[in-house]
């Protein structure tokens, strides 16, 4: 083996030779390790994040939906059918069932200060004990103001407050939604989500008045459980009151509904997380591949100006093992310096990103880079490299001698 | 004795195109071990092809040849590889030197295919290059090399192995003849000292003069082959 590493020293010769031209076949597979590591620890944060955010909303929580969760997105969406009135006594006798909060939610046109702005408005009931619920459990907490206590008072969203209109809204000021005038009791902290922070919040049967949204009583249902009841016990609990009420109402035995448990949302949240890492690891293999592309080229190149060298070589005592060897250590060598180089600028980059977050904690974001990730693009990069450099190395190894001697650059 | 070389009706043909070349037609020819052969004929008749074919560079088309009594006609690339590597050393016209090792470097890098300890390499390539008069130019790469110098580090490399053949196609070929001379006068001392045996391929009838034996190769076929008084003097 004592030969293997003067094929080493050889090949990093040779490297050293061309230093230009290796360079840009490193960076080629530096770009292409770049992006997976970037783009990986980007979405392994995303999923540390999500969970994160799931573990706040406890296990005392339960979300039940209209809609199969299959296309619960869909009815998240675009809305869909309704739980009903009955739907949600039928929640409130499940076993293990401590309140039941509704809630229902629309766009429409806010008047501020002679400015009219697209917003959502949302209703949920019972206000009172729901607004209980969601500081305690979901911590719903006020940056201005005080929570609401009349009818005509509403909570808004800190985007609703920041971003939406031109002037800043505050606690105390009046805004108009169909011609109806409310008071801003109370403005919310940032809860995670845009779409959450672009809300304003009202009574249900306000809302309800409001919107003439008469037939369903809630688009979602959020069920606070009884201190300690096992969530997975109270969900199948739901799920067959539920199922009773709906069966006899709609006569049909589908699920349209779905209960979901925080640890059934990071099934969810993780699925759609996998598929977006797969898609990640699709595209930047690919970039990968392109830089794999560059190294056979570069190789094939190298082959074809040294073609001579090679000769000399195999005149002088070299078996064929020992110039596929050296071309294909040329080749790993270009592969794991690409990696080593897009590992250390996408940690950098994950690092920037992280270190950001911490510096404005609205940016609510972590980014993680797992040992798996080192491994895999370390590996990928040099396989890669090696499998680039083989064909190349083959040729060479393969040359006749007195031919390859014969050629004249 | 049994010879180092034999050749026994050996042929080559090329294929160019539709027209069929025969650059060898049926030599046969014994070397012995330790004799200094020079086989001589004008362009194109066929004594590199020949040469390359006695250096196991080359296979032949037909016929048989035998290095130290096993016919390499019927070895594996791998065993030719081992055995240019063990038994022969190359000296070409173009010095044929790796260009981006320094002058130590390439006298060892055959070593390096024998599997030979850095040590060992080392201390023989540093042994050669001085013996040569190249203690100073170790390392140095062959770009900062005069022809004369670059051919005194090809020698160094064909002996690096200590070979029973040396092989050498018109090795003074690109040097002025005072360099060629000299060149001459280090294969003879070689052949000399050590008691190698040299083939040497040229045109040049000064070259012929110091060998002991001379093929004389005319369209790819032995003309005449004589034993001659080795000359040391340079004739010009």
């Amino acid at each position: 083996m004592g030969e293997i590493k003067e094929y080493f020293k050889i090949a990093f010769r040779n490297l050293r030779s061309r230093l230009l031209r290796s360079w840009l076949t490193v960076l080629g597979i530096i770009i292409g390790v770049f992006l997976i590591i970037s783009l990986l620890s980007l979405s392994e944060g995303l999923k540390t994040t999500i969970n994160q955010q799931l573990q706040s909303l406890g296990g005392e929580m339960v979300m039940v939906m209209p809609g199969s969760s299959e296309d619960i997105f869909s009815s998240l969406m675009f809305g869909g059918s309704k739980l009903e009135r009955e739907d949600m006594d039928a929640i409130s006798n499940a076993e293990g069932v401590d309140e039941v909060l509704g809630f229902s939610y629309s766009g429409t046109i806010i008047r501020y200060e002679g400015e009219s702005k697209q917003a959502a408005i949302g209703g949920f009931s019972p206000w009172k004990e729901g607004l209980d619920i969601l500081s305690v459990f979901q911590g719903w907490t006020l940056s201005d103001g005080k929570w609401p206590v009349r009818s005509n008072e509403v909570l808004i969203g800190s985007q609703v407050a920041n971003k939406i209109f031109s002037k800043e809204v505050k606690a105390g000021g009046e805004i108009t939604i169909k011609g109806r005038k409310f008071k801003v009791a109370g403005i919310l902290n940032s809860l995670g989500s845009q779409q959450d922070d672009s809300m304003i919040y009202m009574d249900m049967e306000v809302y309800q008045s409001l919107t003439g949204d008469k037939r369903g009583t809630a688009s979602y249902a959020m069920v606070l459980l009884q201190d300690g009841f096992d969530e997975n016990t109270a969900a199948e609990n739901i799920e067959e009151k539920l199922g009773e009420t709906r069966k006899r109402r709609v006569g049909t035995e589908e699920d349209d509904f779905s209960v979901i448990t925080s640890e059934k949302m990071g099934e969810i949240a993780g699925n759609i997380l996998g598929i977006i890492q797969i898609v990640i690891i699709g595209f930047a293999s690919i970039a990968i591949l392109v830089g794999g592309i560059g190294i056979a080229n570069s190789m094939f190149t190298s082959v074809r100006e040294r073609t001579r060298e090679i000769g000399i070589m195999k005149a002088i005592g070299a078996k064929n093992s020992a110039i596929l060897w050296i071309f294909m250590i040329e080749a790993g060598i270009i592969g794991v310096l690409g990696g080593v180089g897009g590992l250390l600028l996408g940690t950098v980059l994950a690092e920037a990103v992280g270190y950001y977050a911490k510096l404005n904690p609205s940016f609510y974001f972590t980014t993680t880079i797992a040992p798996w990730m080192i491994v895999f693009a370390l590996a990928f990069s040099f396989s890669v490299g090696c499998l680039a450099g083989f064909f190349p190395a083959k040729q060479a190894a393969k040359l006749k001698p007195v031919e390859a001697l014969r050629r004249h650059e | 004795m049994d010879p180092v070389i034999k050749l026994e009706d050996v042929r080559k043909t090329y294929q160019l195109g539709k027209v069929e070349l025969e650059a060898v037609r049926g030599i046969s020819l014994e070397i012995n071990p330790g004799a200094f052969v020079t086989i001589m004929g004008p362009s194109g008749s066929g004594k590199s092809t020949l040469l390359n074919m006695i250096g196991c560079l080359d296979v032949p088309s037909g016929g048989k040849i035998f290095l130290k009594g096993k016919d390499v006609t019927k070895m594996t690339e791998t065993q030719l590889a081992q055995l240019r590597g063990r038994t022969i050393g190359f000296i070409f016209q173009e010095f044929n030197l790796i260009p981006n090792l320094t002058a130590l470097e390439n006298v060892t890098l055959p070593m390096i295919f024998q599997g030979k300890s850095e040590e060992e390499r080392k201390r023989r390539g540093a042994e050669l290059l001085s013996s040569l008069g190249l203690k100073d130019r170790i390392k140095h790469q062959p770009a900062e090399l005069s022809g004369g110098e670059r051919q005194r580090v090809a020698i160094a490399r064909a002996f690096a192995n200590d070979p029973e053949v040396v092989i050498a196609d018109e090795p003074t070929g690109n040097l002025d003849s005072t360099t060629g001379k000299k060149i001459m006068e280090v294969l003879t001392n070689f052949h000399n000292k050590e008691g190698k045996t040299i083939v040497v391929v040229t045109h040049d009838p000064n070259i012929a003069g110091y060998s002991e034996e001379l093929v004389n190769i005319k369209d790819g076929q032995i003309v005449k082959n004589h034993v001659q008084a080795q000359k040391s003097v340079w004739e010009k």
